[in-house]
C-alpha cells in the first residue's frame, strides 16, 4: 500500500512517499505564497523521483499550517498528531517530542504513538525558526552557518530578550560593544533553548526526547537544548520531514 | 431588516438624543448566516432569541419613558433580585466586541483584558465616534459595579466620570466567617441605594417574589443543561451559549420564555449531534459577541456539553434558599460564586471535577482572556487536578481579535484527535 504525506509548513512544504511502511521518496521545497501550488509541486516531484504512478497512490494525507488548503488530500491531520506518529516510527521509545518549525514550537507528550498532551508557544516568534532567521541577519551570518558558528564560542553573550525584535536590537548593541560574533550567536541560541526548555518542563521532562522540525538541523540549538535539559536528544537524519512521514503513516496507525 | 433599522434609528434618536447603532442586528445576521452553513441549525425557537435584541431595546426605552430606572451590571455578583424588587430593570454591559477596544485604549492601558476594555469602550462611546456600540450601553441610569478583579475596579473609577456608578464591595476571602456578615451589610447598603434611586421600598415580600422568580429561571437553565448530559447531547454548546449570553440582557420573563421554547423543541426534535468528544469549557466569561473559541471547537469535531464560566454554570448553579430571611439567603448564595477573584478558591476546582463527572466530559478546554490574571493563574491548579482525575486539558489564551483563529484551530484539531 502506497501513501503520501504532505506537510504544508509556513516556510517549507515537505512530502514523503511510503510503501508498506517503508519510506521510498521524500522532498523539501520552499512554500512561497501559495500553499496548494507548493503541495502540488512537492506531490508531483516525489512521484517522479520514486517512479510511482499517481493512480497507484492509495491515500494522500495533509498536515501543517496549510493542511486545509490541500484540496487533493483525502484527509487533513494536525501536525501535532503527525509528528507523534512520525517520531514513533523512527524511535518507538521516545515519549517527548520537541518540534521547532518556521513559525511555532511545540512540545508533544507521546505514548505508543498516541498524543497524550502538548504545548505550543503563543502568538510570538520567540523560540522559533523565525527568531533565528531574524537574528542571524543581525549578525550578517547565513542561517546554515549560524549553529556551527555558535558552537565555536567559548563564552556566550547574555541575551535577556525573548522578543524577536528586541533580541535583534540587543544583538546589534552587543556588536557595537565589541562582542565576538560567535559569542552573540551562542547567546541568541541559548535564549531559544531556554524558552523551549521551559515548555518541555511544563509538559514534563522525560529521558527519551526527540528533536524534530526544520530548526533541528541547527546543531547549535541541539547542543544548547541538550545542555539546558541535561539529556541527549534523538534527532533523525532528516528532521524536517517527520511531520510528512507521520501523515503518510496516518492510515496505518 | 433594512426598513426595521430605519424605523428603529428614527425612533431611538428621538428618545435618547444620540445616534443609535444596530450592532445587535448586524451581529445576529452574521450569526444566522454562519450557523446556517456550518451548524445547519434547526431550532426555530432560537430565532426568537436571536431576534430579541430590538424588542428588548424597545422595552427599555418604553420603561424609561414611564420613569422606570435602568441599571447596568457587569458581573454575576450583583443580585438581580434586589434591582427588580426595587422596581428597576437591569441590562448587562459586558462587552464582547473587538471594535470598541480601541476607544477604551485612549483611556486604559493596552495590557488589561479585552472584556474590561470592550465594556468601557462601549459605555463611553455613545455612538458618536463612528464605531458601533450596541444601543443598550447608552440607556442606563446607573451602573452597579463590583469589586472583583483589579482591572475592573480601576476601570470603574474612570467610568464614574461618564455614568453614575455604584460599586458593590465584595469580601474576597469567602471562607472567612466574617465575610458573609460584611457582604450582608454591603447588600443592605446596596438595597438602600436602589430604594433611593427608584423611590420604591424593597419589602421582604417583593424580595421573596423576585427570589422565587430568579430561582425559577435557574431551574429552567438547569433543565436546559440536563439535555446536554445525555450522549450525544440534544443541544449544541453554541446554541446554549446564544441563550446564556442574553441571560442578563433579556427581561426575566423573556429569558424564561426563550429557555422554555428551546427545551421544548430540543426534547421534541431529538437532534442527533453524533458521538463526538464531549468538551467542557472552563474559565473566563464569553460576553455577547464573543463566540470565537466555541465556534472553533464545534466546527472542528467537538461538542461543548458544559461551560464552567460566568456565561455557564457559575451564573445559575446554586439556588437562593427560599426558606430563609431573603437578604441573608441572597448573601449566602451570591458569595458562593466560585470566581477567581476569591481566595482561596478550591471550591472552583471541586466544582470543575463534579461537572466533569456529571456531564461525562472527555476533555476540558481551559479558556482565558489575555491579561485575566485570576483565571490565568488558576490554570495551573485546575490542570493539576484534572491530571489527577485523568482528564486531558487544552489551555487557550486569547483576545477578541481574529488573528489567532488558525493557531487555535490547530490546537483544537490536535486535541480532538487526541480525544478520539
Amino acid at each position: 500500500m502506497i501513501s503520501m504525506g504532505i506537510d504544508s509548513g509556513s516556510a517549507t512544504t515537505k512530502a514523503v512517499l511510503v510503501n508498506n511502511g517503508q519510506i521510498i521518496s521524500r522532498i523539501v521545497l520552499p512554500t512561497a505564497f501559495d500553499f496548494l501550488t507548493a503541495a502540488e509541486n512537492a506531490y508531483n516531484k516525489v512521484l517522479v523521483d520514486a517512479g510511482v504512478n499517481k493512480k497507484d497512490v492509495n491515500g494522500v494525507y495533509a498536515t501543517g499550517y496549510g493542511r486545509n488548503s490541500i484540496k487533493f488530500a483525502d484527509k487533513a491531520v494536525s501536525e501535532i498528531t503527525a509528528h507523534a506518529i512520525g517520531v514513533y516510527y523512527l524511535y518507538p521509545e521516545v515519549n517527548r517530542v520537541i518540534d521547532i518549525g518556521g513559525q511555532d514550537s511545540k512540545v508533544i507528550s507521546v505514548n505508543n504513538g498516541k498524543v497524550t498532551d502538548f504545548l505550543m508557544n503563543d502568538k510570538c516568534a520567540a523560540g522559533t525558526g523565525k527568531f533565528l532567521e531574524y537574528t542571524s541577519r543581525a549578525l550578517e551570518v547565513p542561517i546554515d552557518e549560524f549553529g556551527p558558528l555558535a558552537l565555536t564560542s567559548k563564552k556566550a553573550a547574555g541575551i535577556t530578550s525573548m522578543c524577536t525584535v528586541f533580541a535583534e536590537s540587543e544583538a546589534i548593541s552587543l556588536r557595537a560593544r565589541g562582542f565576538k560574533k560567535e559569542d552573540i550567536a551562542a547567546g541568541l541560541i541559548e535564549s531559544v533553548a531556554r524558552r523551549v526548555a521551559v515548555m518541555v518542563r511544563q509538559v514534563g521532562l522525560k529521558q527519551n526526547v526527540a528533536f524534530v522540525g526544520g530548526v533541528a538541523k541547527n546543531t547549535g540549538i541541539k547542543v544548547a537544548l541538550e545542555k539546558e535539559l541535561n539529556i541527549s536528544l534523538f534527532v533523525p537524519p532528516d528532521p524536517q520531514v517527520t511531520g510528512a512521514l507521520g501523515a503518510a503513516l496516518y492510515s496505518i496507525s | 431588516m433594512k426598513l426595521l433599522e430605519v424605523f428603529f434609528a428614527q425612533n431611538f434618536r428621538n428618545i435618547s438624543g444620540n445616534h443609535i447603532y444596530f450592532a445587535g442586528i448586524e451581529n445576529d445576521l452574521i450569526y444566522q448566516h454562519r450557523f446556517f452553513i456550518e451548524n445547519m441549525q434547526q431550532f426555530k425557537s432560537l430565532d426568537y432569541v436571536k431576534n430579541s435584541y430590538n424588542k428588548r431595546i424597545c422595552q427599555i426605552a418604553e420603561e424609561r419613558k414611564t420613569g422606570k430606572k435602568i441599571i447596568g451590571t457587569l458581573c454575576l455578583f450583583v443580585p438581580d433580585e434586589i434591582i427588580f424588587a426595587a422596581g428597576a430593570d437591569r441590562v448587562i454591559l459586558c462587552g464582547g466586541k473587538n471594535d470598541t477596544i480601541s476607544i477604551a485604549e485612549q483611556y486604559l492601558p493596552r495590557n488589561i483584558c479585552p472584556l474590561v476594555k470592550s465594556s468601557f469602550g462601549s459605555i463611553v462611546n455613545n455612538g458618536c465616534s463612528g464605531v458601533k456600540s450596541c444601543s443598550h450601553f447608552s440607556m442606563v441610569d446607573m451602573i452597579v459595579a463590583e469589586n472583583t478583579c483589579d482591572s475592573k475596579k480601576k476601570m470603574y473609577e474612570l467610568l464614574g466620570d461618564y455614568v453614575s456608578t455604584y460599586v458593590l464591595d465584595l469580601p474576597q476571602n469567602p471562607d472567612n466567617p466574617e465575610a458573609i456578615k460584611y457582604f450582608l451589610r454591603e447588600l443592605e447598603k446596596f438595597k438602600g441605594v436602589m430604594e433611593q434611586l427608584t423611590g420604591n421600598r424593597v419589602t421582604v415580600e417583593k424580595l421573596k417574589k423576585e427570589i422565587e422568580s430568579s430561582n425559577e429561571t435557574r431551574q429552567l437553565i438547569h433543565k436546559l443543561y440536563d439535555l446536554r448530559k445525555v450522549d450525544p447531547p440534544l443541544v449544541s454548546g453554541l446554541d446554549v451559549l446564544k441563550i446564556m449570553q442574553k441571560q442578563y440582557f433579556l427581561s426575566p420573563a423573556e429569558l424564561k420564555r426563550s429557555a422554555r421554547m428551546l427545551i421544548e423543541e430540543a426534547e421534541q426534535v431529538k437532534m442527533d449531534l453524533g458521538h463526538k468528544p464531549r468538551i467542557m469549557i472552563s474559565g473566563c466569561p464569553m460576553a455577547g459577541g464573543n463566540t470565537k473559541v466555541p465556534e472553533i471547537i464545534e466546527n472542528r469535531g467537538g461538542v461543548i456539553v458544559v461551560e464552567e464560566s460566568c456565561t455557564g454554570t457559575r451564573s445559575f448553579w446554586d439556588l437562593v434558599d427560599e426558606n430563609k430571611d431573603p437578604m441573608i439567603a441572597l448573601a449566602e448564595r451570591y458569595l458562593k460564586i466560585p470566581c477567581s477573584c476569591m481566595t482561596p478558591n478550591d471550591r472552583r476546582i471541586n466544582n470543575i471535577l463534579e461537572l466533569v463527572r456529571e456531564f461525562k466530559v472527555d476533555g476540558v478546554v481551559y479558556y482565558t482572556l489575555q491579561f485575566c490574571h485570576g483565571y490565568n493563574i488558576e490554570k495551573y491548579k485546575v490542570q493539576q487536578a484534572l491530571k489527577k482525575a485523568g482528564i486531558p486539558m487544552l489551555a487557550i489564551e486569547t483576545d477578541y481579535g481574529d488573528s489567532d483563529i488558525e493557531q487555535i484551530g490547530l490546537r483544537v484539531d490536535a486535541f480532538m484527535e487526541m480525544l478520539s
